[in-house]
């Protein structure tokens, strides 16, 4: 589970990275060609699924720009993810923690109005992920402390946080209205949209920016990447969280802290996991209700398994289960087929890249025949 | 206003609410105990409830909807047997897909079955068995009778079923061959394999129990319950039943106990939203009390809980 790729040096790395990409990529292909039949048991075309949901993702700048949008909370929430699985804990209930983050940047949003966007949007980013981190910090403590199992209490966690932002938006933070939702976000706190940044002349120039709803709070994802794979590789911090991710009693003998790793795993986290809600609210909705996360806190689930939990390969995971979110509407109004067979595939996808033993498992099969023939 | 919340049918809802709480935690609690973590308690009920309606709309019978949800459930613990016992992935992680993969095929089934997203049409549910009339407040007799009548007579089959399950499954964990295995088979595989008795197999039929067990939660949900299917309606029950086999500490009549409290929670909340009104709380933070209480609860009320040692960890035949 926690796979460390090195710099490749000569032809065999090579080989090793193929094998670490090449297991991805054929889960990817087999949860498709599963999900196919499936389809088609069903009554449905799954060629002219795939290719609307393809158009519906990547047919057009704007449709790209959609698959932009739904990765962005996705990278977050998946590294917040991997960040747990290279320590061996698994966060589980990262929807929670988004949900916090969401609500921090909603609240505090209003309260920042008038300031320049300088100070804003960091503090507004700064605060999701304290929220985030402080909503791990319990489960952190529990599971450091007295072994509570993580996946038990930040679910638990989850529920909690659910019904926190729908009181919250039916009650003290709702605005003036009929709609259960917080007030707008003053423009000083939006994440503007990337084709906003670029001239009408550029727009013209160069169409393929016309990105549509897609925001620069990809910029924040893909920053917060680069610092996960950093902090993993280059910090005490991220060699102690993959020390007790490996071994916790060799960790503890070579002197690490493992409670205290532990804590800072789940804290770290949910800090990622809290940004995910900020650049959803920041970047899409500009208010918070109760929906406003289409489960990206599961799916991030989906995308650190896929990575192999390594921050760089989040972002092309990220950006093919943000394909799916993105080209479900189209597939299901095009080809007919409901856009549930996108969580069908999720699941097949996990089951797949967890599957590791599956190649030995048949070649066990094999021999097993072999030896069975010989007697 | 206490005379109000403390009656009888708040002891019998939280017997009722207790049901599938404790049938997904013994299921739980065997399932560990031959040594397989099963996090996708919550998945397999969830296919279990919709099983159970779909064949009742369908046949109108809701006595084979039960046993529907029961083979649902089997099913999709077949494929956590296969990947985590044969081919040894990560238990969490299988649990895990499996309870997506619920969500998915409940609501995509839904959707060619019945043309839309959401709930189900309304089923028939199945009727309590005894129906005795009681009265209270008529004399002291006839007050005792009417809480017993109503805690206690006043429920549906599987309520019932349930109990006689925690009980045998008790005494068959610490009495019969097959207990002494189960309990070896998670505390020590290879000791189990070294006496020539199949590992995979002793666990294979584990897990199959559990997900017989968490179809049978799902069945007393939509058929005794609700009445009707919903999108995602088990709602984190198969987690806190995880956390009931916890707190019941890895026994059949822990986890039932374990349930009950939680019942209780759940009865609560329900009753006091009636009373939303006089006490001026939101009903969100009633709707939060089970979970809060599943957080306490494993915050060690009860102290370090330890499991079977090798709870999780694939078998490889040496």
């Amino acid at each position: 589970m926690s796979a460390e790729a090195e710099e490749p040096s000569t032809k065999r790395d090579w080989a090793a990275i193929a094998q670490k990409v090449g297991v991805p990529l054929a889960s990817v292909l087999l949860a498709m060609i599963i999900s196919s039949v499936i389809m088609w048991v069903s009554g449905y075309d799954p060629f002219a699924a795939f290719a609307a949901l393809f158009r519906g993702s990547f047919g057009t700048p704007k449709a790209f720009g959609d698959t932009l949008l739904k990765s962005t909370p996705l990278i977050l929430a998946g590294l917040g993810l991997a960040y747990g699985f290279r320590a061996n804990l698994f966060n589980i209930g990262a929807e929670g923690q988004l949900f916090m983050g969401g609500l921090a940047v909603a609240w505090l949003g209003l309260l920042l109005a008038g300031q320049p966007w300088w100070i804003t949007i960091p503090v507004l980013l700064l605060a999701a992920m304290l929220a985030g981190a402080a909503w791990a910090f319990i489960p952190a403590i529990l599971k450091a402390r007295i072994g509570a199992h993580e996946v038990i209490t930040t679910m638990m966690f989850t529920y909690i946080a659910r019904y926190l932002v729908s009181y919250l938006v039916i009650g003290p933070l709702k605005s003036p209205g009929q709609i259960p939702q917080t007030g707008l976000l003053p423009s000083e706190s939006q994440l503007p949209r990337i084709q906003s940044l670029f001239s009408e002349a550029t727009l013209q120039a160069m169409p393929f920016l016309k990105l549509g709803r897609a925001h620069t709070g990809i910029v924040v994802a893909l920053v917060a990447a680069v610092v996960v794979w950093w902090l993993l590789k280059y910090t005490t911090l991220g060699y102690e969280n993959r020390a007790v991710g490996y071994n916790p009693f060799a960790a503890e003998t070579g002197g690490i802290s493992v409670q205290w790793t532990i804590v800072k795993a789940l804290c770290i986290s949910g800090a990622l996991a809290g940004l995910a809600g900020a650049v959803e609210v920041m970047g899409v909705h500009y208010r918070l209700f109760d929906q406003f996360s289409s489960g990206f806190g599961f799916t991030g689930i989906a995308v650190a398994l896929l990575a192999k939990n390594h921050p760089i390969a989040v972002v092309p995971a990220a950006l093919l289960f943000g394909a799916m979110a993105a080209g479900g509407g189209t597939m299901q109004l095009e080809a007919n087929v409901p856009q549930k067979i996108i969580l069908i595939v999720q699941a097949l996808v996990i089951f797949f890249v967890a599957a590791e033993g599956i190649v030995t498992y048949f070649v066990r099969q094999r021999q097993k025949e072999a030896t069975s023939h010989v007697g | 206003m206490l005379g109000s919340i403390i009656t009888p049918d708040l002891f019998a809802s939280a017997l009722r609410m207790a049901t599938p709480l404790a049938l997904a935690a013994i299921g739980g609690t065997i399932c560990e105990r031959s040594g397989v973590v099963n996090i996708a308690l919550e998945g397999i009920m969830l296919c279990g409830a919709f099983a159970g309606v779909a064949v009742t709309l369908a046949i109108g019978n809701p006595w084979l909807g039960i046993i529907a949800a029961m083979l649902a459930g089997v099913a999709i613990a077949a494929i956590h047997a296969f990947t985590s016992i044969n081919l040894r992935s990560d238990q969490v992680v299988s649990g895990t897909a499996i309870n997506i993969l619920a969500l998915g095929v409940t609501g995509f089934l839904m959707e060619i079955m019945y043309g839309h997203p959401g709930t189900t049409e309304a089923i028939t549910t199945i009727k309590p068995i005894f129906r005795f009339a009681s009265e209270s407040g008529n004399s002291f007799l006839g007050t005792v009778w009417h809480w017993i009548n109503t805690i206690f007579l006043s429920h549906t089959p599987i309520v019932y079923l349930t109990i006689l399950i925690a009980v045998v499954a008790q005494w068959a964990m610490y009495n019969t061959r097959w207990g002494l295995r189960l309990r070896a088979l998670g505390e020590h595989p290879r000791a189990v394999d070294t006496v020539g008795v199949s590992v995979l197999k002793g666990r294979w039929v584990a897990v199959l129990m559990s997900g017989a067990l968490a179809g049978l939660a799902g069945a007393n949900l939509t058929l005794e319950q609700v009445g009707s299917f919903t999108e995602n309606m088990t709602n984190g029950r198969g987690f806190i039943a995880l956390a009931a086999n916890i707190f019941g500490r890895w026994t059949p009549m822990g986890s039932y106990e374990a349930s009950l409290l939680f019942g209780f929670a759940d009865a609560l909340q329900i009753k006091l939203q009636i009373f939303r009104g006089q006490i001026n709380i939101p009903s969100q933070f009633f709707l939060m009390l089970p979970y809060v209480l599943t957080v306490v609860v494993l915050a060690g009320v009860v102290g370090r809980a330890v499991g079977p040692a090798s709870v999780g960890k694939p078998y490889e035949k040496g």
